[in-house]
């Protein structure tokens, strides 16, 4: 099986280890991994700031450059959500060429901890400590990711998941809307983080790095500088030589 | 109504400063969220209560006009009178025209969001009627002067303390803060005032048309008492309300109050038909219905068509983070929260809301919660998408979004930016692993911390892993 | 044109070619409501919603009435339905008169059309020996409902109501339990507008 890894903008610029890790524990499932080196971004930006046609674009882009793997994997909820629910929508008036591609790319597209749940042999990771998980929004109403990541994080020996209250609110992220409402986000992130550190963890993990830089920023700038954060796949791989956003 | 949603991002800012009203909307997530959980798991198969009651709304919509002209009819054989209305002013020159054909000089209202939609209270009063709220939080709202902040909740945004000094200002009482104390102290000075009226105003919640009555679904009693003792009864309702049978009705009467409170059901659930008969001591010897369209028929198929749907049962709002974060009035208008920020730009144009639809996390929570299903993130993407064809969105939003997509279609053109945009966040901010301030993302850096990430992109380190 | 017209022609343009989704097959009930046993439903979820409830045999009923407007420390005077008025009320101390209730009746008696398990409601109807005012505007509404008159649901209700009055009657008042209001700081207080007790006695 040949496996596109599809590595998201926000990691490409910002957590080169998430995009490690997550090859690594793709290359365990014994499937090929390609990285097409002439990826950029999913297109959600434009898909929510209303230019579908910009979006349209780069699903095509997409298409062409994952044409050759069985599955494309990313590691964010929002991002595979864009390709698998989102893209089929943008071309419903588009050729029936495109529009095949189109839901060809969508059906082999998978979120990371949906593709792994049942294909990953062993955890390399290793982690001390207590762990409290953030269910990103679009990850878990669009894909129903909820189970997936907290099943492989409980693989992980010496982590304890522990559940913070009102896990499946929202992190006050929202893309561009963190941008353009900088203040309505960060006191929405506040209730995220009172709940994160009632929760008793020391450590929060998630599966969409928007919310988890949002998360993590936010704490840094109230003067929480012991809570660590992390994408639940760098816990899963390991935590060897990655900088925690702490 | 005044329009003011163009202040949204100002208004916005005051909600988050008033640290009252933070404690207030504090109180949502156990009062409506945790409520309405309850009772959809008290329910049982309250999924299949949510598409079905889509369907029955959705049904109602394909054959409006058929409905529309079946109401009229059965309510018409019944001794109401039916008036249509196409925009506010009509529906308010209606009402009053009702008022003096009738001879009315005190009118008691029950709640009623379209009537806040046409400003009705404004228009009675201008004509020298006298107009009383008599629904506890509208009440408080016509002594403060304000409108509501909430569909169902409509002074969540105020505390005992401000009802006191209202009260205290008016009733010339002593003064109490007790919750229950005030209670009975509008109670008691509202009581004579229904008795008094000549007429009585309410919404409908829904109409029934294949027998012609009113729907309305209430807990005070106040709906009651406006709909039992004047002679008169008005009820404004829009179009979109009308359903087929009363066994739909008996589907969206489990659906609204459970959304909406977290009640099984109402106090109050009435169902009006026609007018008093020979031998009745009680109800209205006329009854009149204003359907009001609004702009509501040109919805009908459109790309927004699926917030005709919309029961009005404020869930969307109760469960969006930025209500609960900014709470009603920064919206603008009669209707807030998701429900609101496409009912607004659908209702008075997006040129006059333009920020609403911007305002929105994606979240879902919205569309989960809504109980007839209305996917409210596509609609408000849907919005999104007319701004911006329409070129309401600034400039530089445009322009930045348009430097961003060429990049994005360009991948060496996208690989250079971006490896010289990590090796300048890293130089910015390496040292502690943060940067403080960036001068294009002020927006994030006013209020968070930005990852210096690693100096490298992810594809520059996974490249050189591989050759090395 | 007419505001109708204008309304109906732009109705009609929107929805021309428009195809009606089917209508839902079955509309689901709130758990239990088709298996547990009625009664035993109705008095539970009445009592949630904050109704009290007793039982009498038929002749018993004036005498249960007294008994609870003792028991809360209640006036004996009160305005009863005047379908109820032949009832001897006298006889057990009450003194009732069948008329419209003014603000200062603190006590309203009725009957009820029927009751509905599904949510522990009472279902009554509007008629000239039945207003609806006398459930209304006194402090506290004591309703007498014959235990055969519980059906499971609103869709009972609705069909008992066409079968035996045929069109709907003026005013249906489905009641679950004292009036109240939570407007102020989202704290339910009972007794708002409406009746502030609700006691509901199961006769037969």
């Amino acid at each position: 099986m040949r496996v596109g890894l599809f590595i998201t903008c926000l990691a490409d610029l910002l957590r080169p280890s998430l995009a490690r890790a997550a090859r690594t524990l793709l290359a365990l499932t014994g499937a090929e991994v390609v990285v097409p080196r002439r990826q950029t971004c999913c297109g959600q930006p434009a898909l929510n700031a209303g230019a579908p046609t910009a979006a349209r674009t780069l699903a095509l882009k997409l298409v062409r450059e994952f044409a050759d793997c069985d599955a494309v994997v990313l590691p964010s909820g929002s991002c595979a959500g864009t390709l698998r629910i989102h893209f089929p929508g943008l071309f419903t008036e588009r050729p029936e060429a495109e529009r095949r591609d189109i839901e060809a790319l969508a059906a082999r597209t998978h979120e990371l901890a949906e593709f792994l749940e049942r294909r990953l042999p062993e955890v390399p990771g290793r982690y001390a400590g207590r762990v409290t998980y953030h269910d990103s929004c679009s990850g878990l109403r669009e894909l129903g990711v909820k189970q997936a990541p907290r099943a492989l994080l409980a693989r992980v020996p010496g982590l304890t998941l522990v559940e913070m209250a009102n896990a499946e609110d929202c992190c006050g992220f929202g893309g561009t809307f963190a941008l353009k409402y900088g203040a309505i986000s960060a006191a929405i992130c506040d209730r995220k983080c009172a709940a994160i550190r009632a929760s008793g963890a020391g450590t929060v993990t998630g599966g969409d790095l928007g919310c988890l830089m949002h998360m993590a920023g936010r704490l840094q700038r109230t003067g929480d500088t012991t809570t660590r954060v992390l994408h639940w796949a760098e816990l899963v791989a390991g935590t060897d030589g990655v900088q925690t956003w702490k | 109504m005044e329009v003011t949603s163009h202040r949204f991002r100002a208004a916005a800012a005051e909600s988050l400063a008033n640290t009252q009203l933070q404690r207030a909307l504090a109180r949502i997530p156990e009062r409506f969220v945790a409520a309405r959980a309850r009772a959809a798991a008290e329910f049982g198969e309250f999924e299949q209560l949510r598409a079905a009651g889509a369907a029955i709304r959705e049904r109602t919509l394909a054959r409006l006009d058929v409905l529309l002209e079946r109401f009229e009819a059965e309510a018409v054989r019944r001794g109401a009178r039916v008036h249509w209305a196409v925009d506010a002013a009509e529906a308010n020159r209606i009402v009053l025209d009702i008022a003096r054909g009738h001879g009315v000089r005190r009118i008691v209202k029950s709640k009623s969001m379209v009537t806040e939609e046409c400003a009705l209270n404004d228009a009675l009063e201008t004509a020298g009627l006298e107009v009383l709220e008599t629904d506890l939080g509208e009440y408080i709202l016509q002594l403060a002067r304000e409108r509501p902040s909430h569909i169902i909740a409509p002074v969540i945004h105020k505390n005992r303390e401000e009802v006191t000094e209202l009260f205290s200002a008016r009733h010339r009482r002593p003064r109490s803060t007790d919750i229950a104390a005030l209670c009975q102290e509008a109670r008691e000075i509202l009581r004579p005032q229904f008795f008094a009226a000549d007429m009585g105003i309410t919404g409908a919640n829904f109409l029934v048309a294949e027998t012609g009555s009113v729907a309305l679904f209430t807990n005070e009693g106040n709906g009651r008492l406006v709909t039992t003792l004047p002679r008169v009864h008005v009820a404004v309702a829009g179009i979109e309300k009308v359903v087929e049978t009363l066994g739909e009705l008996a589907a969206l009467a489990r659906l609204l109050p459970r959304s909406a409170t977290g009640q099984a059901i109402s106090n109050y659930f009435t169902l009006l038909t026609g007018v008093r008969g020979a031998t009745e001591s009680d109800g209205p010897e006329a009854f009149h219905i204003v359907l009001l369209d609004n702009g509501r028929s040109r919805l009908l198929g459109s790309e927004l068509h699926p917030i005709l749907r919309c029961i009005r049962c404020g869930a969307c709002l109760n469960h969006c983070p930025v209500y609960q974060t900014v709470g009603g009035h920064a919206y603008g208008w009669v209707y807030p929260g998701p429900m609101g920020a496409v009912w607004t730009p659908a209702l008075v144009g997006l040129e006059r809301a333009r920020e609403l639809p911007e305002a929105a996390t994606f979240c879902g929570q919205c569309q989960v919660a809504c109980p007839v299903m209305i996917p409210l993130p596509d609609l408000l993407r849907r919005l999104r998408t007319r701004a911006t064809a329409e070129r309401l969105r600034p400039a530089r939003e445009r322009l930045a979004l348009n430097l961003w997509g060429c990049a994005a279609r360009h991948p060496r053109l996208y690989a250079l930016l971006t490896a010289l945009a990590a090796r300048m966040l890293y130089r910015l901010g390496h040292r502690r692993g943060w940067v403080r301030r960036l001068p294009l993302a002020a927006g994030w850096t006013a209020t968070r911390d930005f990852p210096a990430g690693e100096g490298r992109t992810a594809r520059e380190v996974l490249r050189r892993e591989r050759s090395g | 044109m007419s505001a109708r017209e204008a309304i109906l022609t732009r109705v009609r343009a929107a929805t021309a070619g428009t195809r009606a989704p089917p209508a839902a097959e079955m509309i689901p009930r709130a758990a239990g409501t088709l298996t547990e046993d009625p009664l035993a439903r109705f008095r539970r979820l009445a009592e949630a919603s904050g109704s009290t409830l007793d039982e009498a045999a038929s002749a018993a009923v004036p005498g249960c009435v007294a008994a609870y407007l003792k028991d809360a420390g209640l006036t004996h005077a009160a305005v009863v339905w005047p379908a109820l008025a032949a009832l001897p009320w006298t006889a057990a101390g009450i003194a009732a008169e069948a008329r419209a209730p003014q603000t200062t009746d603190a006590i309203g008696i009725t009957g009820a059309f029927c009751g509905i398990a599904e949510t522990g409601t009472l279902l009554l109807l509007s008629a000239g020996d039945s207003p609806g005012a006398t459930s209304l505007v006194p402090e506290t509404h004591i309703a007498l409902l014959p235990r055969e008159r519980i059906v499971r649901d609103f869709e009972a209700a609705f069909a008992r109501v066409h079968a035996e009055r045929g069109a709907l009657p003026r005013a249906l008042a489905f009641i679950s339990g004292p009036s109240r209001t939570a407007d102020i700081e989202q704290t339910i207080v009972i007794g708002a507008h409406g009746p502030k007790r609700v006691h509901i006695i199961l006769v037969g």
